[in-house]
């Protein structure tokens, strides 16, 4: 079966050049027995396991005696071989071995569904991981992945599991066995749901009223989700780490219990990130964190050696959390810091700000929709004046009024890193509005200041508008051309008393 | 080509500039748009000038390319501030949703907390009020207990049970309310999902709205830049063309008058060359004319070279055979040079294989010679070796020869005392006594007593003075028998310490890391071994004459500071009998008794109180001759300056006895040995030749005694025998017969 066509390639050498346009379309084809009219030329042709083929037969291009006679030419031994390898890659993967091109030919020919184990170390293909990851998900944002289909297809992979696990009912294996194969991919873990252990006498309590809330807090160690620890040490190169601890789509299934962040899932969660040396980002979102488990999980991360990003936002963390908060400040290299949506007060925001005014790593800090009220406002004004890195500061939602903005405005011209600020949703009032654009009209650097639905009047509004303007134009020019800083910048400061 | 029509074009395109200037960012500014349009202004009036310009003159294309090219600039800087403008009005659009949500969030929390608040208050009121109700029900139970009267206590009970019922109905309608109260919240709830359901699918209604308002307007944006910069793109072109007509048609008129020129000049050309022919060609025959006459001229001069030629042809020839001749010799000699050459270098290559073989030869001699040398060092050596065996042998023979004979020799001298002894008292009847003579004590081969050399005394000294410290007195006159006598050992020892102390850079650093391990005493010595090489010190004498110049210096010293010291009279006295001890020889006598006066001394300070204790120090410093507390330390370098300077003459002196070290001196040993024969003196001998001669005298006469003696003796006998004889013959009795008997004759000696 493979000896003819290697032998008749030997003896036909000056035919080969012919041969290989056809042979491309017999196994494409399969039988392509069209060809053979577009040949002109009598050149004789290799038939296929047939002993008695003379130089007569040779001489032809059409017989018609026979019936079998096809130009469709056996395909070459590296093909069959490719095909071979592809077939049974399963139980035989051949791979390094082959030479580069034919490793391009297997990987394309390889079926998406093979069993991780085989291709998880062997293939690093990205075009093959392209084909699976497109197979699996009709949504996929490689960019949000570092650009790697392979790094995006385990750690989708690895999400979805996770969000399906059901401590107690699914085998832990599962995910422990996906461990050796994709820890040196998953760089991120996003999980957006935990599933609490099943019990089954309670799907009937749960369409009684919320009592069954407060008696799944008697029963609190039962609801644990599922330990991360075991996975994350094993995972050597995990930078970003977004959890939350609650059930997407319940719907008027809604129960309160599912939403439990458990103190052993806290303490163990804390126990994990601190093992983690790698974290660069940590979100712990929408999962009801209140204080004390802010405290244990922020004492975890204390004097962290990578992390850069904490995400608190959308839970219940108070004053207590916020000056925790303020003390990991100290102890780290942190760059953004996020409690959006908590009950930080006045004392929490003081704590913070008391943080803030030395702190030289925090870049970005969001503390909206939070109640820090005018007091918290001042103290964080006061902190801006000896800060010298912060350059996103977001205040919306936060009860502020004018003292804060008085002091704002007193210290936004003397403020050289600031570039975004948000004060939308409080109460500024005119006074305080006429007092910001004041201080904005000294500023050179914010290019973003939002007092949106703050009673601001509409003029001030509009004239913080055009300084905003007018700064972003310097910074762009600063921008376009860094070998010319000082000029632009004086031509700015000509245009600004005009503009 | 058509410049009104371009000009045109861009008339329009300023208008649509400014159209689009009003349209597009002026929405809300007044300063950017003046600005905006007085640039416009700007560019329009140049544009005018320019078409006044292209009409008369060219301009020059510098200024116009720069227009031109801030003309797209402008356009692209007003697309690019349009669509940030878009960008932050979409955004902020879209926005406004989330601030909104949040004003409401924050809204409803604050209606939340007064909600809260008033529930509270309305519980707690609630609480009090069936608290009373409560109170006052179960105080008419305790009135009801007092009812005796059964219609009483039956309308006590029913107003009672009116008043439960009241108490429940109000909780029942406190519960209901509340009730309700979580259905509305339910509701809202529900509504809650709704609306932000709503909010979210408004959020991508608008997202998506901006996503496309953004992407058309980009485009639009785009589609002006492009035309932009076409019709920049044209009008350059167009200008370019105009350019290059104008430079074409200039190019023309120049080729037209370059070729007149050329013309021109081209006739001129013709003229002079015409001239110069005519010129040329009566030059040429002059010339032709005078080259004729020279030919003649050479031809004559050739015919004389010729004959010069042929006559010069045979000299050469015969100057051609000589020199042949004269190669052929030449030859000759060359071969036998060269024959002489290849004896030569036979000769050189023998000499120089012989040179090789000389030198050969003499390396192998060389090398024999020095194995040879070699070998006799070793037997040198070994004959040294031999040679200080035997030397040390010889000695020892030479001292049991040395023994030996002294031994017989005094036997002999013994035997001769003996004589001479019994000579003098059994003949001469005189007193003897054994004549006392060195070298009768003398055992064993002399030898000069070897001088110690100070490190020795040093030992001693050291050793010596560390016993002292145990047994003070009475080991001191022992100890000083072989000392010298000029100073006592302990100020030797004081002084010594102190050179030591204070003359450390004498010695090597070195050492002194190695002395640090030692103990005290050996370190001293060690020390002051070291010093005294450095100083030159080596011997007993070196030694005693530096403690001797110490105290002499001291001493000078003391006397020049006498007038002003206190005990001054103490110290007068001190230096004098330094000066004593130091000038004569103080004797051990002397020395032992100072010492047992100090022991004395010392017993009484020590029963004594303190009052003894000075003089006992006076004495002390008295024995002690130079308590070192006298000399200070800073002097020392000076003395010790002094004294090297002194002692450097002497040491010159030194090293040619030191050589002589182990050669035995044999000078006294004949003198030795003579007087060893000597023993009995001259006058002694002429003494014992006269008692001999007596003697012999005496002898003689006793010899002469003897004899008579002898003969007496005989003649006795003989007389016995006769009178024997004659008895016989008396007694005989021939006798008797006899008429006289012969007795009668003489008498019987009767004896």
């Amino acid at each position: 079966m493979q000896d003819s066509p290697a032998a008749a390639s030997g003896s036909k050498s000056q035919n080969q050049s012919t041969f290989n346009v056809q042979r491309q379309t017999s196994t494409a084809g399969g039988a392509g027995s069209g060809a053979p009219p577009l040949k002109t030329t009598p050149n004789p042709t290799p038939v296929h396991l047939k002993p008695k083929t003379t130089n007569a037969r040779r001489m032809r291009r059409i017989i018609s005696e026979d019936a079998e006679w096809s130009l469709a030419i056996v395909p070459l031994l590296t093909e069959l071989c490719i095909q071979h390898i592809v077939k049974n890659f399963q139980n035989n993967p051949i791979l390094k071995q082959l030479l580069p091109e034919h490793q391009q030919k297997v990987l394309s020919h390889l079926p998406h569904d093979l069993p991780l184990t085989v291709t998880a170390n062997l293939i690093d293909d990205e075009n093959y991981w392209h084909r699976c990851c497109i197979k699996r998900w009709s949504v996929c944002h490689v960019a949000k992945h570092g650009g790697s289909w392979k790094r995006m297809f385990f750690e989708r992979h690895l999400e979805n599991l996770l969000k399906l696990f059901i401590p107690g009912t699914t085998d832990p294996n599962v995910i422990l066995d996906l461990l050796p194969l994709c820890r040196n991919y998953v760089r991120r873990i996003q999980v957006d749901q935990f599933l609490p252990p099943v019990r089954l006498p309670t799907p009937p309590q749960a369409d009684e009223q919320s009592d069954s809330g407060s008696e799944g807090e008697g029963s609190e160690p039962e609801k644990d989700h599922y330990q991360l620890e075991s996975l994350v040490a094993g995972l050597k190169h995990l930078e970003e780490l977004d959890l939350v601890y609650g059930v997407k789509d319940c719907g008027m299934n809604f129960e309160w219990n599912l939403f439990l962040f458990t103190f052993r899932d806290c303490h163990s969660l804390a126990a994990t990130i601190r093992a983690c040396h790698t974290l660069k980002v940590f979100r712990l979102t929408r999962s009801k964190v209140d204080d004390d488990k802010a405290r244990i999980l922020i004492r975890s991360l204390l004097d962290h050696p990578a992390l850069e990003e904490l995400d608190l936002s959308h839970n219940l963390i108070g004053d207590r959390g916020a000056r925790a908060a303020a003390k990991l400040l100290s102890h780290s290299r942190l760059r953004v810091l996020n409690l959006a949506n908590n009950q930080v007060r006045a004392p929490g925001a003081q704590s913070l700000a008391h943080a803030l005014a030395h702190n030289t790593n925090l870049v970005s800090l969001n503390l909206h929709l939070n109640c820090i009220e005018d007091e918290g406002g001042q103290a964080i004004a006061h902190a801006l004046e000896t800060n010298k890195c912060l350059t996103t500061l977001h205040l919306g939602g936060n009860e502020l009024s004018e003292p804060t903005a008085t002091l704002l405005s007193q210290v936004l011209p003397v403020n050289t890193t600031l570039i975004n600020l948000n004060l939308s949703c409080n109460h500024i009032g005119l006074d305080g509005g006429k007092q910001l654009l004041e201080g904005m009209s000294d500023n050179k650097t914010i290019l973003e200041f939002d007092l949106r639905l703050s009673d601001v009047s509409q003029e001030s509004e509009y004239l913080i508008g055009q300084a905003l303007h007018a700064n972003r134009e310097a910074a762009r020019q600063r921008t376009l051309s860094p070998g010319y800083f000082m000029t632009p910048i004086t031509n700015n400061s000509h245009e600004n008393p005009v503009g | 080509m058509n410049p009104s029509g371009n000009i045109g074009v861009i008339d329009q395109n300023g208008e649509e500039h400014l159209a689009t200037a009003i349209h597009g960012p002026s929405v809300h500014s007044d300063n950017p748009q003046e600005r905006i349009q007085a640039r416009r202004l700007r560019i329009a009036a140049r544009q005018e000038s320019r078409r006044r310009e292209a009409l008369g003159e060219y301009l020059d294309g510098k200024k116009e390319n720069e227009e031109e090219q801030s003309k797209s600039y402008k356009q692209k800087e007003e697309s690019r501030l349009k669509l940030t403008k878009l960008l932050l009005c979409g955004t902020e659009l879209v926005t406004n949703i989330q601030v909104a949500t949040d004003i409401r969030e924050i809204h409803r929390r604050v209606e939340e907390e007064e909600i809260k608040r008033q529930r509270l208050e309305k519980l707690e009121n609630e609480v009090k009020t069936s608290q009373d109700k409560f109170d006052e029900i179960t105080a008419k139970w305790e009135e009801g207990r007092q009812k005796r009267i059964p219609q009483e206590l039956w309308e006590m009970l029913n107003t009672q049970q009116v008043h439960c019922a009241g108490l429940i109905e109000d909780k029942n309608k406190l519960i209901s309310e509340l009730q309700q109260e979580l259905k509305i919240k339910d509701d809202q709830y529900v509504k809650d999902l709704k609306k932000q359901s709503d909010d979210i699918s408004l959020l991508l209604e608008r997202m998506e709205e901006q996503v496309k308002n953004a992407m058309k307007n980009f485009r639009q944006e785009l589609n002006h830049i492009e035309k932009a910069f076409e019709l920049e793109r044209q009008e350059l072109l167009s200008s370019n063309k105009k350019k290059w007509e104008r430079a074409l048609q200039a190019h023309n008129a120049k080729e037209l008058e370059y070729l007149i020129t050329r013309m021109k000049k081209v006739e001129d050309y013709e003229k002079q060359l015409n001239k110069q022919r005519a010129w040329d060609c009566e030059e040429y025959n002059t010339i032709k004319i005078k080259l004729e006459r020279d030919v003649q001229i050479l031809e004559q001069q050739l015919q004389q070279m010729k004959a010069t030629y042929q006559l010069n042809q045979e000299k050469l020839e015969y100057n051609f055979q000589v020199l042949k001749k004269r190669d052929e010799e030449s030859t000759v000699i060359k071969s036998q040079q060269k024959r002489k050459l290849n004896r030569l270098h036979d000769v050189l290559n023998n000499l120089r294989s012989k040179y090789a073989k000389q030198i050969k030869q003499f390396q192998e001699e060389n090398q024999s010679l020095t194995s040879d040398y070699k070998r006799l060092v070793g037997q040198f050596k070994e004959l040294q070796r031999a040679m200080r065996h035997f030397t040390i042998i010889d000695a020892e023979k030479f001292r049991d020869i040395w023994l030996m004979n002294e031994e017989e020799a005094k036997a002999l001298a013994q035997r001769a005392f003996d004589v001479d002894c019994v000579i003098n008292v059994q003949h001469l009847g005189l007193p003897w006594k054994i004549p006392d003579f060195w070298f009768l004590k003398n055992v064993g081969p002399i030898s000069l007593q070897q001088r110690k050399s100070a490190a020795q005394i040093l030992e001693e000294l050291l050793l010596q003075t560390e016993e002292d410290g145990t047994e003070e007195a009475m080991s001191e006159d022992e100890s000083y028998l072989d000392l010298p006598e000029q100073v006592s050992a302990k100020t030797t020892k004081r002084i010594l310490m102190l050179l030591c102390d204070e003359s450390g850079f004498l010695i090597e650093s070195k050492l002194l890391s190695l002395l640090l391990p030692l103990e005290k005493s050996e370190c001293y010595l060690l020390r002051l071994d070291a010093i005294f090489s450095a100083l030159g010190i080596e011997s007993e004498d070196d030694l005693y004459k530096m403690v001797n110049f110490f105290l002499r210096y001291r001493a000078h010293r003391l006397s020049s500071a006498k007038s002003t010291s206190v005990n001054t009279e103490r110290t007068s006295l001190m230096s004098a009998l330094e000066c004593l001890s130091m000038l004569s020889q103080v004797d051990r006598k002397s020395l032992v008794s100072k010492s047992e006066v100090e022991s004395i001394v010392e017993q009484e300070a020590l029963q004594g109180g303190d009052y003894e204790r000075l003089a006992d120090r006076e004495l002390r410093e008295k024995e002690g001759l130079s308590s070192p507390r006298l000399i200070h330390p800073n002097d020392v370098l000076k003395i010790l300056e002094a004294f090297v300077m002194g002692l450097k003459k002497p040491k010159d002196v030194r090293p040619v006895p030191r050589v002589k070290k182990d050669v035995r001196d044999n000078s006294r040993d004949s003198e030795y040995w003579a007087s060893l024969a000597m023993v009995i003196p001259a006058s002694k001998q002429s003494l014992w030749d006269a008692l001999y001669k007596a003697l012999e005298k005496y002898y003689l006469v006793l010899t002469q005694r003897a004899k008579l003696l002898m003969e007496n003796d005989s003649l006795e006998q003989q007389n016995a025998e006769m009178q024997s004889l004659l008895q016989q013959y008396l007694q005989a009795k021939v006798n008797a017969e006899l008429q006289i008997p012969p007795t009668q004759g003489f008498r019987l000696p009767t004896k």
